[in-house]
């Protein structure tokens, strides 16, 4: 291993890590808003709309990130082109950026885990709570943002951590539409210099240095949670 | 001060209210005993619409409400004007013994901060527990505990105070503290109702005892009649099998 090629793979590959970083947090954001819709659903027997849930967490959690990031990729431009045609405007979504896209599937695609999660760590909450909040007055939302959502969270945690990391890994994936994040980049800089070996060790220690990270924080995050309970 | 008619209830086939009617008086102090599963803590949680029966009218102060037509803004208005104090305590787990207090009177009441913290230290006073103001529920004991939930329930100044069973899931030795408070709390002349087993404090604290058994009040009337005087053979059979189980449990001690 040449340690020269490392060090000038390191400082080709560091400038992306950011928006690599940035990504990932989008996209972890958005499965948690659309897993928590989701679950909400279920929770509430909402009618029609609880079976397309189940149907489509079906259809995420079985079929293969890929296999659904071409999908997007293929129809995501038409089926927005048929919305702004229907609302007569004037867009051409074929100039979707495919980082939109990989936001869009790979959200969708983890949002179907979190809801679980999320479903779990709400059915942890004694019935007991929300009772207490009930007898004393508070209104549905009030109950929910002030009793159970804390609680929720503390069990929530350690899962979210770790989907944050799978979204992470994920997001390399985007490649095969272009989209340049550490993996996609290592490989570029490989291709360019061929010294293949130390572009994707640079690769790896840098994913590895974001896990480490994040598993620090959301452990701290977790005692502090704990602490107060 | 606060009227009951036929409340119905039922869980799928078993019926468990069948048509209560019960009046109770401004400052009353009404004690519900009767034999485990005769609809005695359904009673209260349906008084707070914590549990919902299928019947019945209920006239509270001055809200009135039709059980089969209720809605959203009544059944605040009934949860607003009463509180609970549950078997199990629940306390809010993810807030210290003071946020327990204020919580209510800052997202209910719409208090200031201040105020609610001073109404609820001087409650906590009240229930000695000042000095644990800032722990959280699970460092306390359960009758520590119970004593913080009573503040809690005091702290949102109800008409009325709905006890069910506070004392069952205490150890004994702790259900003496409880029981001191309940007896203070009852002296400030709020309307209470109470489910309990311990007969003697029922006896003393009460104005009024209802038996109930099956679903229906069997008896009701002040605690001399009902423990010295009761003409009904289904009370006096609890009565008796309930103090001589007790004698045998004291002879075991």
């Amino acid at each position: 291993m040449n340690l020269e090629i490392l060090w000038q793979d390191f400082l080709g590959i560091l400038p992306i890590v950011p928006q690599t970083v940035a990504l990932a947090v989008i996209i972890f954001l958005l499965s948690i808003l659309i897993g928590t819709i989701m679950a909400l659903i279920q929770e509430y027997n909402v009618p029609i709309l609880k079976q397309m849930v189940i149907l489509f967490k079906l259809f995420l959690r079985g079929t293969p990130l890929i296999v659904f990031i071409f999908i997007m990729y293929y129809s995501l431009p038409s089926v927005v082109n048929f919305f702004t045609g229907l609302l007569n405007m004037n867009y051409n979504a074929h100039n979707i950026p495919p980082a939109i896209i990989l936001i869009v599937a790979v959200s969708l695609t983890v949002s179907s885990f979190q809801a679980e999660t999320i479903r779990g760590s709400f059915l942890s909450v004694s019935y007991g709570q929300m009772e207490a909040a009930r007898s004393l007055g508070y209104t549905p939302f009030q109950a929910f943002t002030r009793i159970i959502t804390p609680q929720a969270l503390v069990e929530a945690l350690p899962e979210f951590g770790s989907a944050f990391l799978v979204v992470m890994k994920a997001i390399s994936l985007g490649f095969m539409i272009t989209v340049v994040d550490i993996f996609a980049q290592s490989r570029l800089i490989a291709s360019s210099n061929s010294y293949y070996i130390e572009a994707f060790v640079v690769a790896a220690l840098m994913y590895w240095g974001i896990a480490v990270l994040v598993v620090t924080l959301t452990n701290k995050f977790e005692s502090r949670l704990l602490s107060k309970s | 001060m606060l009227n009951i008619e036929n409340l119905k209830l039922s869980f799928g086939e078993k019926e468990v209210l069948k048509g209560v009617n019960l009046s109770v008086d401004k400052g009353d102090v009404v004690t519900f005993i009767g034999p485990s599963g005769t609809g005695k803590t359904t009673i209260l949680k349906c008084i707070n619409y914590l549990v919902e029966p299928h019947e019945g009218r209920m006239q509270m102060g001055s809200i009135s409400v039709d059980f089969k037509k209720i809605n959203k803004k009544e059944t605040l208005k009934l949860r607003r004007n009463t509180a609970m104090v549950f078997q199990q305590f629940n306390l809010f787990k993810n807030k210290t013994v003071v946020e327990n207090v204020m919580d209510a009177q800052i997202a209910v009441q719409k208090k200031s901060k201040k105020e609610a913290y001073n109404k609820s230290m001087e409650l906590l006073d009240k229930v000695g527990l000042s000095d644990k103001e800032k722990d959280y529920p699970s460092k306390l004991s359960g009758g520590q505990q119970q004593r913080v939930s009573i503040a809690r329930a005091l702290a949102v100044e109800p008409d009325i105070i709905l006890f069910d069973e506070p004392t069952s899931s205490l150890d004994p030795e702790l259900v003496d503290e409880v029981l001191k408070v309940i007896e203070s709390v009852a002296k400030t002349g709020v309307t209470i109702l109470l489910v309990t087993h311990e007969m003697d404090f029922a006896r003393k604290i009460s104005n009024k005892v209802v038996f109930m058994e099956k679903g229906k009040v069997i008896e009701e009337g002040p605690p001399d009649q009902i423990f010295e005087n009761s003409e009904n053979e289904r009370t006096k059979q609890f009565l008796k099998k309930f103090y001589s189980e007790n004698k045998e449990v004291l002879e075991v001690r």
